[in-house]
């Protein structure tokens, strides 16, 4: 069909959700100006991983990436999924990074996805392995993703900075998604949560558990949290402990927080000196984010502020129908997600705040995605 | 008693009933019927054997599950489009006069002839279009596409032809609509019961084709050189009860059948250069699903193209309104066909055509006939044009006015026109909304006119002075401009314009103004002084509302308006004062200058305007009401906030998309964010920074998640964590239960729950404590109940997730449509006994049935959602509805489309999903036509329709091994499915395909050649083939070999390594690596390079120098990257399109014999009878063997063995014995030779008599058939000769 006419887009920013959406989309991106004027030009590696990662996902897909890696061009290819696929997540950024655009790649794969990521599974930047666990998959069920063949499992931790962490994730594929009405956010019935540590006492684990009931016993007598503590070679390759919670309400939402403590990775300097010398004693870290649990169910929306990217763009690739949610507020990376899906699918969300409870309702219709690589027998 | 008449009477002739003929067969049926009636005894006829009954059971249960369709849901939701009656035939056969003599029956109008769509109001839900098929296979495609019924008519007197099966086959493949057949030239037939059997037998044809039942209709002749009124009465009445069921592919693309279609390249370019690109814009009604804006679309015949710009226009032929009346008015019978001539009002985004004929022009002066001369707007008087714009439009002059008026706000994106409007028919009709929709676009549209136009528009004045002359194009070669003094006709001005010799008065409405004034005018203080001055205008001089409208619209495009605003509610809030006191000025004023003081807000605040519908109606019946003056205040401003949101989120950028959707932007964007404090989101300074979306954070990092720990609460503190106790179980619930409700009670009633203006933007916590406070019964009454609700639903959500959901969807549809709550809560009740019920016995109810309540729920909430949205925002989400009348318009379209414009060809233009557009492999399961006569071959070009589009392609067949393997076909099988592969525009899976291969109408046979569907895309083809390498051996070892002639290089070898070999006799091996120098590849020459591809193999056993190896292998086949789009729109329609020729086409062409390869020849095999050696068994093994498997061949002696040799000498009395024993021999020889003979005579004997007996039985037997013969021959004379008297 002679000339691919590309997106034409700048920067880095949300590079995640415009190549996800391009894939699903099937619209060739162009993206210049990948931080051109930074002292340490173009992509990242994590970035380059992320491309990678959709290339073994899918096939056909072209990605060409000029010398000093300012320039971006993709054309994607059909979804492929399969099985056995194998993948290194690299240790610049962690699991969840991936994890958030792949799961939604592979729910429109001809075949179940079945990958092996490698790298960091717990981080402070991006959600855990355990909040996408407890949180992002039961998300899924929502919008008629079925349970089973949806799992993430988790072979071995690695903290940051050397990673060595390892999990299996195997999603099912949809044909397509079902819009939600998902407005009532409930009260929150059950606190959950899961602490891990590599190569660190398991008293740590203790510790913080010990400190964040602290904090939900005023409020919640159900309050689980239990203890992963990795050793060997189970433990990746670094020290590092942590803590992930997750907060469920009467009317099924689950609201998370998570947080890693470890040696910062190198590539950030100053930080780092700061860090090395002393982290944040897991007592704090346990009220931290039991704190930030509390905010995010103080802010309301069905889902915490890290899933509302994801929220967005389930809705949106949703059948043609109605969706109408209610989210805390809108959160930086929501804004980006809606302002994408509005250029790549066209899908505009009416939003309308609620005074009364400080929450935001967004009402869309559905692009009415159909996953279209899927084989009819 | 014999002898009694016999003697008294005269004896009558008794009554004989009759024996033969009619009347005893009547009697004769009669009795038998009676018979039967007696004999039938319901009990004989009940099902004895329970396996019967079990069968029979199964059967009824099978049938209904046959009946049974998966739900789909429906997600058009305004008025339907018009329904597209298609009329396919054969040509000769009627379909022009059909559709004239429909049209006539329902509009009482003649139409001279069909060209493109006819849109007709046929009854008071219902709008028909009628489309004549045009008879070239490629229009067949196209109307078979969009096709809501179609009527197949058929030449009675000859019976079914091939386009009938044609258009059949192509509905069947593209989603089959409703099919009509209607029979016509039936009074070609002069014998009745030929007649009558000639239905009957095409009826069954008929049947057979589509389903048992199927409506075939007759039309049995022509009265005036119409069809009798009776049957088209009677035909009408079957399209009226038609259902028209929703067909998979159409309810997911949204497509438009052209019924106008215009040329607006400039003039100029079309004269510099008469070739180049045009412009055009189409008009139709749009169908299947909501048109969103950046759609493309698939122009069938041209090609892809994407919408440069895209407009709902007014209903040109709307259904009559919902008053409750039997059968429709005279008035109401509209009918509109641009491309037939047809019809008086032709509406365009910015003018509306109006078509008088001059009979109908009775008004003094009569403009001059030739219409070359054009007029000053002076000599034009008010009246006529008055009586002109009259005469034409279904608008009052009254609205005409507003919509005259709205069009001072040239440079506001939302049109006050609606507002106004609004305003001033609060008994609006539903048609009349869409109606209003051009008026909207208006913003926009002028962009696009100043465009096509020079972009002169610009330099106009006010009053109209005449200026516009400067588009002296080809269409609008002539232009009379009217300016009217009068304040009332301030802006109706009128173009006169010929096209094509009919005369066409576009009216057109001043939009394009006030620049000037704006110049004039712009400035701070005097703004605002000014601003006030017209206020007070207003009260005062009531008369003078446009002269105040023009004085208003240049300060809102000022910046300084924000100033202005708090006035404005002032004086508004004084107005409402002094009029709820009985001031002394009349209301309409009033009425004017709030309705302008609103605007003008909206305007400058980007408010929707069907928001403000409601707010106007408020204002209008309780004028002196001042509470609710300021709850539609805060109503607004509650709805301001919210726009804002969406436009912190979304930015500027929407409304620089080329398509006219209304975009609410405007210079004083900036404010919209500053004055709302009250609602700030998180990151909001992250937002205002990225809003403008070029500064420098474009590389911000890109992570999901979100914290700052830094700013973390103390939670331990009792204060701070009492405050989220509400929001968990062990809080309080019916505090919790508001927290949600509150959604809803805001969409019931807003004014009321919001309590005080100034409360909302004190903060957050404030208001919902507020909130608490009022109290309001009928809010606590709710509250209660939604307790109720809420602790009700949670038993249920534990029940099932899902029902809960669609129960609270139900709830809160009920809650937006029910007016009072007592009533709602009832239903809502109602509803959750039968939730419950439905949950208690899950078997009672059909799947099927959940589905369609689950369908019919979401439908409902979906009705609901759009209604509460104001009408950009709905326009945004939803995109274009189904059924509006659109025009489009597409750029740079070949002239050709232009220059070879046919309206009888219609045009369908369908849009595009998300990722047709590309282009890739595509897997078919196709079957040839049974019809077609011959197979087809792989890569040869066929044309297939897929979707919208039409295309060539080159297809190769494979067919699905065991294996999974997909081995290539060279030609499709006879009676079976395979696969195709080929290249082209992506379509869905499940898509049906229809090939043809020549577009040609002379061809006489089925033009279809086969049918498929797609099952998936890929992006590369995996087709093989089967390979067979051969090589002979050049050296044998013992049971290695080195092959030659297989490969042509050791690269070759190298990648077969480890293949498995075969020679012909059946010896198997394995391929081992490139044959090395040293072990005998020797090179021919000294010191030449030893022989390339020579491979060293491995064998079960020793070959032979004769044996012929092979190997077996499977190689790749291409799919040639070959499509090729049907131009056939952009040529003379009478030309058949010319694509890539097939291979026999061109040898035909070129006089080539098929080459033949002599190999594959067959010949008779000739075989030698192979002589072998004699088999040797070497000595030791000889020994070595058991006696029994020892060779036992002894060496033939040369001389007889002594016994033979020998010579015996009797003893005589041997000899007297042999003697005796050789004569008794001879006497028993003797004996048994008469025996013999006498036996034999015997035997002939008998077979001479049993010949004779023979003879005579069969004479016998041949007498008796005859005799028996005859007698059955009388019988049946005789019955005929009953039968025939």
């Amino acid at each position: 069909m002679g000339k691919t006419a590309y997106k034409k887009l700048k920067g880095s920013q949300s590079l995640r959700q415009r190549l996800v959406l391009s894939t699903l989309a099937n619209t060739p991106l162009l993206i210049q100006d990948i931080r051109a004027e930074d002292t340490w030009p173009g992509l990242r590696p994590h970035e380059v991983s992320l491309l990678r990662l959709l290339e073994k996902v899918c096939d056909d897909c072209v990605v060409e990436i000029n010398e000093t890696g300012t320039k971006l061009k993709y054309k994607p290819g059909t979804i492929m999924g399969g099985k056995n696929l194998v993948h290194d997540c690299g240790v610049s950024r962690s699991m969840g990074y991936f994890l958030e655009p792949l799961i939604l790649v592979a729910l429109f794969a001809k075949k179940p996805l079945s990958i092996r990521l490698k790298g960091i599974t717990n981080d402070s930047k991006d959600p855990s392995v355990d909040t996408f666990r407890s949180t992002t998959l039961p998300m899924l069920k929502h919008f008629g993703v079925p349970s089973e063949g949806l799992e993430l499992k988790i072979e071995s931790r690695g903290a940051p900075p050397r990673g060595g962490g390892e999990v299996i994730l195997t999603v099912p594929t949809v044909e397509k998604l079902m819009a939600v009405n998902w407005l009532d956010e409930g009260m929150v019935k059950r606190i959950r949560g899961v602490t891990f540590s590599t190569r660190v006492s398991s008293q740590f684990e203790n510790t913080m558990i010990h400190a964040a009931r602290g904090i939900f016993n005023h409020l919640l007598p159900d309050v689980h949290i239990f203890t992963d503590h990795k050793a060997g070679s189970q433990a990746g390759k670094s020290p590092g402990y942590g803590i992930s919670l997750v907060a469920e309400t009467t009317s099924g939402c689950f609201i998370s927080a998570d947080t890693t403590i470890s040696y910062a990775q190198g590539e950030v300097g100053e930080i780092e000196d700061e860090e090395k010398q002393e982290l944040t004693p897991p007592d704090n870290v346990g009220e931290q984010i039991a704190s930030f649990l509390l905010e995010e169910i103080e802010q309301g929306g069905v889902v915490d502020s890290t899933h509302q990217g994801l929220l967005f763009l389930l809705c949106a690739l949703s059948e043609p129908d109605f969706s109408k949610i209610r989210v805390g507020k809108l959160s930086a990376y929501g804004i980006e997600t809606l302002r994408s899906v509005r250029d790549f699918l066209g899908v505009t969300f009416a939003i309308k705040p609620d005074p009364s409870t400080g929450t935001v309702i967004l009402r869309g219709m559905g692009c009415g995605y159909k996953n279209l690589s899927r084989k009819v027998s | 008693m014999a002898a009694d008449t016999g003697t008294t009477d005269q004896s009558h002739k008794t009554h004989r009933t009759h024996q033969s003929g009619s009347s005893a067969k009547k009697k004769k049926s009669k009795s038998d019927k009676n018979n039967q009636e007696k004999k039938q005894n319901p009990k004989a006829f009940a099902f004895t054997s329970s396996v019967k009954a079990k069968r029979l059971q199964s059967r009824a249960v099978e049938k209904e599950q046959r009946r049974l369709h998966i739900p789909t849901i429906d997600r058009s939701y305004g008025e339907p489009p018009p329904y597209v009656v298609v009329v396919q035939g054969p040509p000769q056969v009627g379909k022009s006069l059909l559709i004239k003599s429909l049209v006539k029956h329902y509009t009482k109008h003649n139409v001279p002839e069909v060209r493109g769509p006819i849109t007709i109001v046929s009854g008071k839900q219902r709008r028909l279009q009628f489309v004549e098929c045009p008879n070239d296979i490629n229009g067949m495609i196209d109307c078979a596409k969009f096709a809501d019924l179609a009527l197949l008519l058929i030449d009675g007197s000859y019976g079914f032809e091939m386009e009938t099966f044609e258009f059949l086959n192509l509905m069947h493949n593209h989603g089959l609509p409703r099919v009509m057949g209607v029979l016509t030239h039936l009074d070609k037939f002069k014998d009745v019961k030929k007649l009558r059997k000639t239905k009957q037998r095409l009826k069954h044809r008929f049947w057979t084709e589509i389903y048992d039942g199927a409506k075939l209709f007759y039309l049995s002749g022509l009265v005036h050189e119409k069809y009798s009124k009776r049957e088209v009465h009677n035909l009408a009445r079957f399209i009226s009860v038609m259902k028209f069921p929703p067909l998979s592919w159409r309810t997911s693309h949204p497509y438009v059948l052209v019924d106008r279609f215009e040329d607006v390249t400039l003039p100029e370019r079309v004269r510099l250069n008469n070739k180049c690109d045009r412009n055009v814009t189409i008009y139709g009604y749009l169908r299947g699903c909501n048109l969103k804006k950046g759609t493309k679309v698939h122009i069938a015949g041209v090609g892809d193209y994407s919408l440069a710009g895209v407009t709902g226009l007014a209903d040109p032929c709307p259904l009559p309104s919902a008053a409750k009346k039997k059968g429709l008015r005279d008035k109401e019978k509209l009918f509109y066909a641009p491309m037939s001539g047809l019809g008086d009002l032709l509406y365009d985004k910015d003018a509306v055509y109006i078509n008088i004929n001059d009979h109908f022009v009775q008004f003094s002066k009569v403009d001059d006939e030739n219409g070359q001369t054009s007029r000053k707007g002076k000599d034009q008087d008010v009246g006529e044009a008055l009586v002109k714009s009259l005469q034409n439009t279904k608008y009052s002059i009254d609205e005409k006015l507003e919509k005259s008026f709205i069009t001072l706000f040239s440079r506001k994106p939302n049109g006050p026109s609606e507002t106004l409007n609004d305003a001033n028919d609060t008994d609006q009709d539903s048609h009349h909304i869409h109606g209003m929709e051009p008026y909207k676009q208006y913003q926009s549209g002028e962009e696009v006119n100043a465009d096509e136009f020079g972009g002169e528009h610009d330099t106009e004045d006010v009053d109209g002075s005449d200026s516009s002359d400067q588009d002296g194009g080809v269409k609008k070669d002539d232009i009379i401009r009217s300016a009217i003094g009068g304040s009332d006709e301030d802006n109706l001005m009128e173009h006169v314009e010929f096209i094509g010799g009919r005369r066409r008065r576009k009216a057109t409405f001043l939009s394009d103004t006030d620049h000037d004034d704006l110049k004039v005018l712009n400035g701070g203080l005097y703004l605002f002084l000014s601003l006030k001055e017209s206020l007070f205008l207003v009260k005062y001089e009531n008369q003078h509302k446009l002269a105040f409208g023009t004085m208003l619209t240049p300060i809102i495009d000022s910046a300084c308006l924000i100033e202005c605003i708090p006035f404005f509610w002032e004086q508004a809030l004084e107005l409402d004062n002094q009029s709820s006191c009985g001031s002394d000025f009349s209301d309409e004023g009033e009425d004017e200058g709030i309705d302008v003081l609103i605007s003008d807000c909206l305007v400058h605040e980007n408010i929707s305007v069907s928001e403000l519908v409601r707010f106007i109606a408020l204002l209008e019946d309780g004028m002196g009401n001042i509470s609710k003056w300021k709850e539609s205040l805060l109503e607004r401003t509650v709805l301001r906030q919210s726009t804002n949101l969406m436009q912190l989120v979304y930015g500027k950028s929407v409304s620089t998309s080329a398509t006219s959707f209304n975009e609410a932007q405007d210079s004083s964007e900036g404010e919209g964010s500053e004055d709302d404090e009250f609602f700030k989101p998180k990151g909001e300074g992250n937002k205002k920074l990225s809003d403008g979306q070029d500064s420098g954070n474009v590389n911000t990092e890109d992570c999901s998640k979100f914290k700052i720990y830094g700013s973390l609460k103390n939670w331990k503190d009792e204060e701070i964590y009492e405050s989220v106790r509400d929001r968990f179980v062990t809080g309080d619930w019916s505090k919790a239960a508001r927290r949600n409700q509150s959604l809803e009670a805001n969409f019931d009633d807003d004014d009321v729950v919001y309590g005080d203006f100034e409360d909302l933007e004190t903060g957050e916590k404030h208001e919902s404590r507020h909130m608490d406070d009022s109290s309001n019964g009928a809010i606590q009454n709710e509250d209660e109940s939604a307790i109720e609700e809420r602790s009700r639903g949670d038993i249920m959500y534990q029940a099932t997730f899902g029902s809960f959901d669609v129960f609270q969807s139900i709830v809160r549809f009920v809650g937006c449509c029910s007016v009072s709550f007592h009533g709602r809560s009832e239903e809502e009740t109602d509803k959750e006994h039968v939730a419950r019920f439905h949950r208690g016995q899950p078997k009672e109810i059909g799947l099927i049935d959940k589905m369609k309540e689950e369908i019919e729920l979401r439908k409902q909430m979906n009705i609901a959602e759009l209604n509460e949205l104001d009408e950009v925002t709905r326009l945004e989400i939803e995109g274009f509805r189904t059924g509006t009348y659109l025009r489009l318009e597409i750029h740079d379209v070949p002239f050709e489309m232009v220059e070879y414009f046919d309206p009888s060809h219609p045009i369908l233009i369908g849009g595009i999903g998300l990722g047709e557009e590309n282009v890739g492999y595509m897997q078919a399961r196709l079957k040839r036509h049974r019809w077609h006569r011959k197979v087809l071959k792989t890569r040869d070009p066929i044309i297939v329709s897929i979707g919208w589009r039409r295309f060539q392609t080159m297809p190769v067949y494979a067919i699905e091994d065991q294996n999974g393997r997909h081995r290539m076909l060279k030609y499709t099988p006879e009676h079976m499915h395979c696969l195709a592969m080929f290249w082209g525009p992506l379509a869905p899976p499940k898509t049906g395909v229809v090939a043809v291969q020549n577009l040609s109408n002379s061809q006489a046979a089925f033009r279809i050649t086969a049918t498929a569907v797609i099952l998936e895309f890929n992006h590369e083809a995996k087709i093989k083939k089967k390979i067979k390498l051969v090589g002979y051996p050049c050296k044998i070892f013992k049971k290695t070999a080195l092959i030659k002639d297989m490969f042509t290089s050791d690269l070759e070898v190298a990648q077969c390594e480890g293949k498995e070999i075969r020679t012909v006799s059946g010896i198997r091996g394995q391929i081992k690596k490139a044959a090395k120098e040293e072990i005998g590849n020797q090179p021919k020459r000294k010191g030449g390079q030893p022989r390339e591809g020579i491979a060293r193999c491995t064998f079960e056993d020793r070959i032979l120098m004769s044996d012929i190896v092979f190997m077996r292998g499977w190689a790749d086949v291409e799919v040639p990257c070959f499509y090729n789009p049907l131009t056939t729109a952009l040529q003379p329609r009478d030309k058949v399109w010319q694509g890539m020729k097939t291979v026999s086409e061109l040898r035909r062409e070129h006089n080539m014999s098929i080459p033949v390869n002599k190999d594959s020849l067959y010949k008779p095999i000739e075989r030698k009878p192979r002589k072998f050696n004699p088999l040797v068994i070497p000595k030791t093994l000889q020994a070595a063997l058991p006696f029994a498997s020892k060779p036992k061949d002894i060496p033939s002696r040369k001389r007889p063995l002594l016994e033979n040799r020998r010579a015996v000498v009797m003893e005589p009395h041997e000899r007297k014995v042999h003697a005796l024993v050789q004569h008794l021999q001879l006497i028993r020889n003797e004996k048994m030779k008469k025996r013999k003979l006498k036996e034999e005579q015997k035997r002939k004997e008998l077979d001479v008599e049993k010949a004779k007996d023979e003879l005579l039985t069969r004479k016998r037997q041949r007498e008796e058939r005859r005799e028996r013969y005859r007698v059955q021959d009388k019988a049946k004379k005789k019955m005929r000769r009953h039968a025939e008297a």
